[in-house]
Formats: C-alpha cells, sequence, structure tokens
C-alpha cells in the first residue's frame, strides 16, 4: 500500500508544480461552473439540503448521547429510536436522489491540489493508480487484440457486433432460466413493483373523502346543523356550561334565527309622503306580535336589528337630538304645500286605520300631549330626550295578585278605558286644523316610546310614567294593585292568559263608535270651516 | 384582550391514512426533536349578521380542552396573497389576526351580533419547533357534532384520513424565507404524504405504505 500512496502523492506533486508554473505564466482563470440545466436535472441543490438536514440530525444524537454519558441519565430510547429512524429514512431518500442520476454522470475532479488532495477521495484522483493503470491497459490490450491495425470506424463495428453478441447470449440465458422456473413451477422470477399503484377504486374514494374533510375543516360544509340539532344537547360541556345560558347560541345559529322582528320598514321614497304618513301612524303605539312557537325562553339581545341611520331611529339611546332624517324633511315640505283641506282629508284617512285599544289609550293620548306643546311652540319641534325604560321582574306578591285580581277591578279598567275614549273625542274636537297638521308631521318624528321587556315569561309593553300618572288613567304609578291590572290588561290583549282575554275583547266592541264619533265631529269641524 | 397580531401566515394541508399516522409521529418526532403536544379544540366559526355590516365577516373561535382550564382564542383569517408570483408558491400565504381571550368571549361575540354557523372538533396531536423560521405541524382527525356543542358525542367526519396542517407565522417583510423554510420541511414528509395549498387537494402516497413500514420496523423496540 505504502508505494501506491507515495505514488500517488508524487503525482499530486506534481500536477502542484505545474498548476504553480501556469498560474505564473498565465492570469488567473475563472473558476468554472456547471451548466445549469445539469445542476437542475442534478438535483444538487436538494441533495445538499437534504444531508446538511441529516448532518444535523446525527450531530444533534451525538449530543444528545454526550449529554446522556454526562450526566449519568437514563436515555429516552423513544425520542432516540425516532431520531434514527429519521436519519435511516433520509439516508434511504439521498441514495434514491443519488441514483437517479449516478447512472448518467461520471464525477471526476477538474485537478487536485494542495487545498484539496486531503478531501478528495483517492478513487476520484485525476490519475490512477499504477495497478489499476495496468490492469486498465491489458483490458483495453484484450479487447482489441487482432483490430490494432484496423481503422478506427472499423473497431467501432467490431466492439458494436461483440457488444450485440453478448447482449444476445444474456437475453437467451435469461429464457432458459425463466423456463426452468416455470417448469419446476417456482413462480415468477419477476421482482415485484417497487412502488405500489393505487387501486383507482379507491384512489377516487380516498379523493372524495380528502375534498369532504377539506371542505369541512377550511369552509364549514357539511357541519351546519338542521332546525331540531340546533337546539343544544340536554347537559351543556364543561367548557361550554359556563360561559352559556341553556337558550344561548340556538337563536343566533344561521340566517334564519329561532325568530325574527316583524317590523314594517318605513318607506324612504320622497315622492309617496301619504304612504309614509300612513305607515308612520300604523306603528305608533302598536303592539308588535309576541314570538309564538319558541319552545326555550330566549332573550332579544342578539335579535338581529338594522343599523340606525339617523338620531332619531326609535333604537336611538338617551340624550340624543330629535332630528328629523331628510327624507323626512322633505315630506314634511311637501305636506306644508298642500292646501289645508287636503291635510284634514289626509288626517281622517289616518284615524280611520283599525287599531287596538292600545293606541287610543296610550300611543294617541301621549302624542296628544305633545302636540299641545308644539302648537304653542309655533310648531318647532323642541329637541327631548327620550328615556329607554326596562321592566323589573315583579315582585312574588305582585305575580299572586295578578292571579288573584277580583272581577270588579276588571270591570272598573273596561269603563275606564271607555271614559278615556270619551274624553279623548272631546280633546280633538278642540283641535284646530293647524293642530291635527302638526299631529301627523310630529307623528313621522317622534319616537316609538315603547320597548320591549320580559317579565314572569311574558312578553309585555313597559308603560311610560308620564302615561301611569296621567289623570286620564284615573290611577297613580304607586299603586301597585292598579299597575298589575294594566299589566293584566295588557297581556290580556296579547293573548297571555285566557281569563283576562275575554274581557279585554269586551272591550273591543265599544271602540269603534268612539272612532266613529270621532271622526264625525271633525267632518263637522272641517264643514263649519270650509262654510266660514 | 391584548391582540397578538400575526400579520400573515404560511400554511400548507395534506391527508395522511389513519393507518400511517403513527409513522408519521415517529418522523415527525426525529424531525423535529421536542416532544408532541395533544391537540383537543373545539373551534367555533360565527358568521357576522346584518346589523354589522354589508360585508361579512367571520371570526373562529377556538377551544383548547387539552389543558384542565380551556383556554380561548379568537382568529380571524383574511384574504390570502394573490396574483402571479403567489400562484408560482407552493404554500398558501394569508393574513391572520389572533388573540387569547377569556372564556366569556362566546357571549361577548353573540352580544355583538354574530352568529353561530358551524363548529368542529379537532382531535390529534402537534408538534411546534423551530426550524428557520417557528412551524407548527398538526396532525388531527376532524369530528362533527350531531347536536349543537355535543362534543362529548362527536364523530369523525372521514374516519380513514386524518389532516396535516403546516403553519408559520410570517410578516410582508419575511414570508419569502418563511415559505422557503416550509417547503424544505415538507420535502422531509414526502416519502409519506404531499402537502398543497388549502384549495388543492393531492391525495395520498403511492409508496407511503412502504415508507410507514421502513419507519415503523426500525422502531419496533422504541418503547424500550
Amino acid at each position: 500500500m505504502g508505494p501506491h500512496i507515495v505514488g500517488t502523492v508524487s503525482a499530486i506533486q506534481e500536477q502542484q508544480q505545474q498548476q504553480i508554473a501556469s498560474e505564473v505564466a498565465l492570469p488567473p482563470s475563472r473558476v468554472e461552473r456547471l451548466n445549469i440545466a445539469v445542476q437542475q436535472q442534478l438535483n444538487l441543490e436538494s441533495v445538499k439540503t437534504r444531508a446538511l438536514g441529516l448532518s444535523k440530525a446525527i450531530s444533534r444524537i451525538l449530543d444528545d448521547f454526550n449529554a446522556i454519558a454526562h450526566t449519568n441519565g437514563a436515555p429516552k430510547w423513544q425520542g432516540i429510536l425516532g431520531q434514527f429512524s429519521m436519519v435511516n429514512m433520509e439516508l434511504f431518500n439521498i441514495v434514491e436522489d443519488i441514483k437517479k442520476v449516478s447512472k448518467a454522470f461520471v464525477v471526476h475532479p477538474k485537478n487536485v491540489n494542495g487545498e484539496n488532495a486531503l478531501i478528495v477521495p483517492v478513487m476520484l484522483s485525476s490519475k490512477l493508480l499504477p495497478e489499476m493503470e495496468a490492469e486498465d491497459n491489458a483490458m483495453r490490450e484484450h479487447l482489441l487484440s487482432g483490430m490494432i491495425n484496423l481503422p478506427i470506424p472499423a473497431q467501432i463495428e467490431k466492439l458494436k457486433a461483440r457488444n450485440d453478441m453478448i447482449g444476445t447470449a444474456c437475453e437467451t440465458a435469461e429464457k432458459v432460466i425463466a423456463d426452468a422456473w416455470k417448469a419446476f413451477g417456482l413462480g415468477s422470477r419477476q421482482v415485484p413493483n417497487l412502488v405500489p399503484t393505487l387501486d383507482k377504486v379507491q384512489a377516487a374514494k380516498i379523493q372524495e373523502q380528502e375534498n369532504q374533510l377539506r371542505a369541512a375543516v377550511n369552509f364549514g360544509e357539511g357541519l351546519k346543523l338542521t332546525g331540531d340539532q340546533r337546539h343544544p344537547s340536554s347537559s351543556l360541556p364543561s367548557h361550554l356550561a359556563d360561559v352559556l345560558n341553556p337558550g344561548d347560541g340556538s337563536h343566533n345559529f344561521g340566517e334564519s334565527g329561532a325568530f325574527s322582528k316583524n317590523i314594517p320598514s318605513f318607506s324612504s321614497n320622497p315622492g309617496n309622503p301619504q304612504g309614509s304618513l300612513m305607515q308612520a301612524g300604523q306603528l305608533i303605539g302598536r303592539s308588535v306580535q309576541s314570538p309564538s312557537g319558541v319552545s326555550i325562553p330566549a332573550s332579544f339581545d342578539n335579535a338581529s336589528t338594522p343599523p340606525m341611520p339617523y338620531a332619531n331611529s326609535p333604537r336611538s339611546g338617551t340624550n340624543m337630538m330629535n332630528t328629523a332624517s331628510p327624507q323626512q324633511q322633505q315630506q314634511r315640505q311637501k305636506i306644508m304645500q298642500i292646501p289645508q283641506h287636503q291635510q284634514q282629508l289626509l288626517a281622517q284617512q289616518q284615524l280611520r286605520q283599525p287599531t287596538s285599544t292600545t293606541i287610543l289609550g296610550q300611543g294617541t293620548m301621549s302624542q296628544l300631549h305633545d302636540f299641545q306643546g308644539q302648537a304653542q311652540h309655533k310648531f318647532q319641534q323642541v329637541p327631548a330626550q327620550h328615556q329607554m325604560q326596562y321592566s323589573q321582574p315583579l315582585s312574588q306578591q305582585q305575580i299572586q295578585n295578578r292571579h288573584l285580581q277580583p272581577a270588579h277591578l276588571q270591570h272598573n279598567l273596561a269603563q275606564n278605558q271607555i271614559n278615556q275614549g270619551n274624553q279623548l273625542r272631546s280633546q280633538l274636537s278642540q283641535f284646530t286644523g293647524s293642530v291635527n297638521n302638526a299631529l301627523f308631521n310630529a307623528a313621522q318624528t317622534s319616537p316609538n316610546s315603547q320597548m320591549f321587556g320580559v317579565s314572569g315569561g311574558h312578553h309585555q309593553r313597559n308603560l311610560q310614567p308620564q302615561i301611569l300618572n296621567d289623570q286620564m288613567f284615573g290611577m297613580a304609578a304607586s299603586s301597585a294593585a292598579n299597575m298589575v291590572g294594566i299589566q293584566n290588561q295588557q297581556l290580556g290583549a296579547q293573548g297571555g292568559f285566557g281569563n283576562v282575554t275575554g274581557n279585554s275583547q269586551s272591550v273591543q266592541p265599544s271602540m269603534p263608535a268612539l272612532q266613529n264619533s270621532t271622526q264625525s265631529q271633525n267632518f263637522q269641524q272641517q264643514r263649519q270651516q270650509s262654510q266660514q | 384582550m391584548a391582540l397578538e397580531i400575526l400579520q400573515m401566515e404560511c400554511v400548507v394541508q395534506g391527508i395522511i391514512e389513519t393507518q400511517h399516522v403513527d409513522a408519521l409521529e415517529i418522523l415527525l418526532q426525529g424531525l423535529c426533536g421536542v416532544p408532541k403536544e395533544q391537540v383537543r379544540i373545539h373551534e367555533l366559526c360565527l358568521k357576522s349578521g346584518p346589523n354589522l355590516g354589508v360585508v361579512p365577516s367571520e371570526v373562529r373561535l377556538l377551544c383548547d380542552l387539552v389543558p384542565s382550564m380551556p383556554s380561548w382564542t379568537v382568529r380571524h383569517v383574511g384574504g390570502s396573497l394573490r396574483g402571479p408570483g403567489a400562484e408560482q408558491l407552493s404554500v398558501l400565504v394569508r393574513s391572520v389576526v389572533e388573540s387569547k381571550v377569556s372564556s366569556n368571549v362566546l357571549r361577548f361575540f353573540y352580544g355583538l351580533g354574530y352568529k353561530l354557523d358551524h363548529e368542529i372538533l379537532k382531535v390529534g396531536f402537534a408538534f411546534n419547533f423551530h426550524r428557520g423560521s417557528q412551524i407548527a405541524v398538526s396532525v388531527t382527525s376532524a369530528h362533527k357534532m350531531p347536536k349543537l356543542h355535543a362534543t362529548e358525542d362527536a364523530v369523525p367526519i372521514t374516519p380513514n384520513i386524518h389532516l396535516v396542517e403546516i403553519t408559520s407565522p410570517a410578516t410582508a417583510e419575511n414570508y419569502n424565507e418563511v415559505v422557503a423554510s416550509v417547503t424544505s420541511f415538507c420535502e422531509y414528509l414526502a416519502p409519506l404524504l404531499h402537502l398543497s395549498k388549502p384549495g388543492a387537494s393531492t391525495g395520498t402516497v403511492p409508496s407511503a405504505a412502504a415508507a410507514a413500514a421502513a419507519l415503523m420496523s426500525n422502531s419496533v423496540n422504541r418503547l424500550l
């Protein structure tokens, strides 16, 4: 082995001397780089990355072992074996990568110098070892024996013919061996394919499942619950039990919740002021239908509400200026231009709208007081602060009183409403056409002063203190029994209690008569004005 | 709630057959060099109601059920990087906002007017490590609930397939480097699964069974 090494070293020294001589003679040449196409084909970057990663992984394992040796601790075999598996896998991958290109390329270093001599393996040195050279020469002589004198093309032809002969011999041998295997029933000698192909049906099934999984995780497809599944299960999981009430979430599910507010929208078309007036009139003081068919107690907190376009939106909070929207101002100007008798006709059309007892009893009366004030201020709008009220849950005593109301109290309430209607009629007869005009102008801008509250599990309406303290109701807000009576009456009108419903309905027939008499008085008043 | 704003994230997804998940775990354990973490996340997707503006928005509330005291995270995923440059990337780059929140976050969003759109339960394991950038690899089985919030009765959407997701936080300045590190890491998993952008499906790797067998054979005695 010694002479070989000496020979190699001498060859390297010889090359170095030649290189030094050439460097003295010539300017330093540029470093040659691989052709980009070849570099991509070799996939060298990927191989380099993988090799570096593998090197780091091995270093990490060695470091782990060193640390274990220093601390005399027990190795965590699961982690270490996992890392070894990864190293094995990665080495396998690198070899596979190199195999692809090693068939087509042979690597020779361009030259060997003092710097790279130590790292270049002996097999890759540019000069062959002496015995290798001798072996190579002997092989060449054997192949070319009897052909050296022939021209080069003839030599090539002869070598090709020899190659073909060897190829034919190999094929024949393969065939003989295959026949022998068949004859002895030893099965096929073909090596099974290393990369198994998936069955097409199975591949299609997996593809479908993948699409389903990705769609579910990324877009929630196939996860939306149907109606009966939206109600939460009897016991919420621990992480949601503290966070949610039993009723929460179910009515927030999807676009169509358990219920939606059924409130007519105002027409914003300035070309039809009459229609807008009618809608406004219908909305004022009217009780919104309570949700039916809701099996769980649901709060109104999350019901979808439209964005608040103006400060005088019905949902405007406290201390907001009661200013009119541009559409409402336009409508008011148009109404001002209409002749007076047409305005009165509008007013009467408005009063003909079928209304429940709550309109005459609460809505209109409270507005009439406002209109008197507005008339005194020459119909200029006064900024008003509307305070939202939230109903407090009734005490146990009040709930008991509600069920034990004596019959005469309900009778008094019915009589009370008829009296209110009569007083209302006399009030209306005193109003001139200009006040009627103000009434309908203000009807658009006055906020809906009633809100929903939840008390005792039933939806009801809150009365403003102004109404409760009014003398026309013949009662004081401090009287708990009367207050409960009024709440009862309202609940009855909405079908809250069966036994009260009859009473509230018995009051209804007297209302059309009141409306008719009111309208007839207005007609008489109008006739007198036209005669004048 | 202090917002921890991740301006962007790089994400790829892939699938692996349930029978090969153990092999993938061994491979990831070797690659990452960190202990695995259990994953059990209840994810609630909320969508905005009509009162929150014309443009619909979507937030995801993630409740981590592994610790004894469940922790909540709110997450909003924005739009992805667009254009010819983005199409050439093998990784999806998208904007994202994420923050730890208190447990009453669900009530809070209901109060704002958001509505529950759907919910999902993810069960599996994850590795969080640093390799060029901070990378998180999660291998989970997605479950759907037969009734609202019934996590105990959740059933797998695809029992034979697990979802593998690799994410890495990025910024507008460094997302190219993050994409490179995620792509580089994905190469190591190539014998077992293909990874692609969330929109595109890849299928399973034909050689996954052989690779899994090789990994498992080397770790037969891993419980020594």
